[in-house]
């Protein structure tokens, strides 16, 4: 193999992968819920937008439409931080998140556009179960999983770029560029060839946990920040414990044994999915806001999608967990929108505005709500 | 008991995959290290998305808008800017980011009979006052800047 190829095709702990991709998945949903749908109202006022991209000027989201973007891919990505992820469920929060920022400039977050990278990265994730990643108590299983590796480049460049700005603006770079060294280097530490990185690796978690407790920045970027550094820099050991600690449950309850054949619990399975699939969205009747539901009901429409064959034909559990994560998933939305000040900001904010460009009608409307809702 | 048995880990990429594999991350690689170059290209300096120059929001200048248009027969009329859109595009205006600027001047040109709308950036320090003009029909409107100093 060449140099270039060792380091993209080099051994990983599968721990890491599995971590990340269910922190910043189960973040992710949370984010949305709590700090961009509170945004909600100012989307389509005025019929005016402009979007980030421009082949989409011409199309002026409405509050419903982002609103009901943010409620898919929040309840996509838990049900998927929840039970085992699924490929073509990636991609649509992906997409869904993507289309949720870019679709306008009032979303100028910068690292919502990161956000987007990383689940690029995560489409090309193993879709590992609990059992693939931490059964094994003697020692953290590895593989080679280049995505991963991508996935520290793709940090390393943004620390690069803060470190390479911040020296033309004259200021001080040396702590981001320190980060984006210990990157590339944690992305190696777990190579049986590099032992000396094992020892050197958790060493420089210092380094992006100071930056970002440090340095200004916008929103929840420094919790998804300090979360990766941990799981990319600690030691094999540590995180392996930590992960076999945290999936004792999926392991000994969710996960099967994995016989072929289809058994005659596939119908039950097969009348339970459907019906959990038509249920769980009818969670989001009692959130009201716009575009909520339509949300909730092509999460639903895209899990059936996701689970496609698999819903009938197989003797598992398998697409029972699956609805019981959509669930979770929707249910989480409800809980956290309902006990957050979120939907009063939403209303709060809609009125605020209306107020302010004289549209009294729905001042009125949005305060009527504000007030119903207020913490 | 389930929790004792094992998944094998992903199979190591044969040799085709890996070469596909590497054209597609050098692809993306390169592609996240030009796309904050762009900045040195870019027109408007206050626009900073995809550069990682801040993680946090630039402070906006504190700027005064006001809009007017001309119809063809010759009537100026004022606009309120603040009436028309969401105080963030105010803001964005406000910062004179040019796509936004000239999106809404466009959008004021869609009324009937307007021959010309104008726009004007009143702020503190350096920045001046900035004036955007587009005839209707064009798609980017003229700027003025007249600083402070001058």
């Amino acid at each position: 193999m060449k140099p270039l190829e060792r380091y993209w095709f080099g051994d990983v702990a599968l721990a890491r992968p599995y971590l990340v991709l269910r922190f910043v998945l189960g973040l992710l949903a949370f984010d949305t819920w709590l700090n961009m749908m509170p945004q909600g109202a100012k989307y389509g006022v005025g019929a005016f937008n402009v979007a980030h991209f421009p082949w989409f000027d011409t199309f002026v989201p409405s509050s419903a439409f982002y609103l009901g973007v943010l409620a898919f891919t929040g309840v996509l990505a838990l049900s998927q931080a929840l039970y085992r992820p699924h490929r073509i469920a990636i991609v649509l929060i992906a997409a869904g998140y993507t289309l949720g920022w870019s679709c306008s400039l009032l979303d100028s977050v910068p690292y919502h556009y990161l956000l987007s990278l990383y689940l690029v990265c995560f489409v090309f994730f193993p879709m590992l179960s609990a059992r693939a990643a931490f059964s094994r108590s003697d020692r953290a299983p590895r593989g080679s999983i280049a995505a991963y590796v991508l996935f520290c480049v793709t940090t390393a460049i943004v620390y690069f770029y803060v470190a390479a700005w911040s020296a033309s603006k004259g200021q001080s770079y040396w702590l981001p560029m320190v980060c984006c060294v210990a990157y590339l280097v944690a992305s190696m530490q777990d190579r049986a060839e590099l032992p000396a990185l094992r020892m050197a690796a958790p060493v420089l978690v210092a380094a992006p946990i100071a930056f970002h407790l440090l340095a200004p920045q916008q929103g929840w970027l420094p919790i998804y920040m300090i979360g990766i550094a941990l799981v990319v820099f600690a030691p094999t050991q540590w995180l392996h414990s930590f992960g076999r600690a945290l999936t004792q449950p999926a392991r000994s309850l969710v996960e099967e044994r994995t016989e072929g054949g289809i058994d005659e619990r596939a119908s039950q399975v097969f009348y339970l999915s459907l019906l959990g699939l038509v249920v769980a969205p009818m969670v989001s009747m009692f959130i009201d806001m716009p575009g909520v539901k339509t949300g909730c009901t092509l999460t639903a429409i895209a899990m059936l999608f996701v689970m496609g064959r698999q819903l009938y034909f197989t003797p598992r559990w398998r697409p029972a967990w699956r609805v019981a994560s959509l669930f979770g998933g929707c249910l989480a939305l409800w809980i956290t929108v309902t006990a957050s000040s979120a939907r009063f900001d939403y209303y709060r904010e809609g009125a605020l505005d209306a107020d302010r460009r004289g549209d009294h009608d729905a001042a009125m409307m949005f305060r009527e709500k504000a007030d119903r809702y207020a913490p | 008991m389930a929790s004792s048995e094992t998944e094998p880990p992903p199979a190591d990429p044969s040799p085709k995959a890996r070469r596909r594999t590497s054209v597609l991350i050098s692809a993306f690689v390169v592609l996240q290290f030009l796309i904050p170059l762009t900045y040195l290209t870019r027109e408007d300096t206050a626009d900073e998305r995809f550069t990682w120059r801040s993680l946090d929001p630039p402070a906006a200048p504190s700027c005064e808008t006001s809009a007017s248009l001309e119809r063809f027969d010759g009537e100026r009329e004022s606009i309120s800017v603040q009436k028309l859109i969401h105080q963030d595009w105010v803001d964005y205006v406000g910062q004179g980011r040019r796509a936004v600027v000239d999106a809404f001047l466009r959008k004021q040109c869609e009324a009937e009979g307007v021959m010309q709308v104008e726009l004007v950036n009143h702020c503190d320090g350096e920045r001046g006052t900035r004036a955007y003009n587009l005839r209707c029909g064009g798609e980017r409107a003229h700027e003025t800047v007249r600083t402070a100093a001058r």
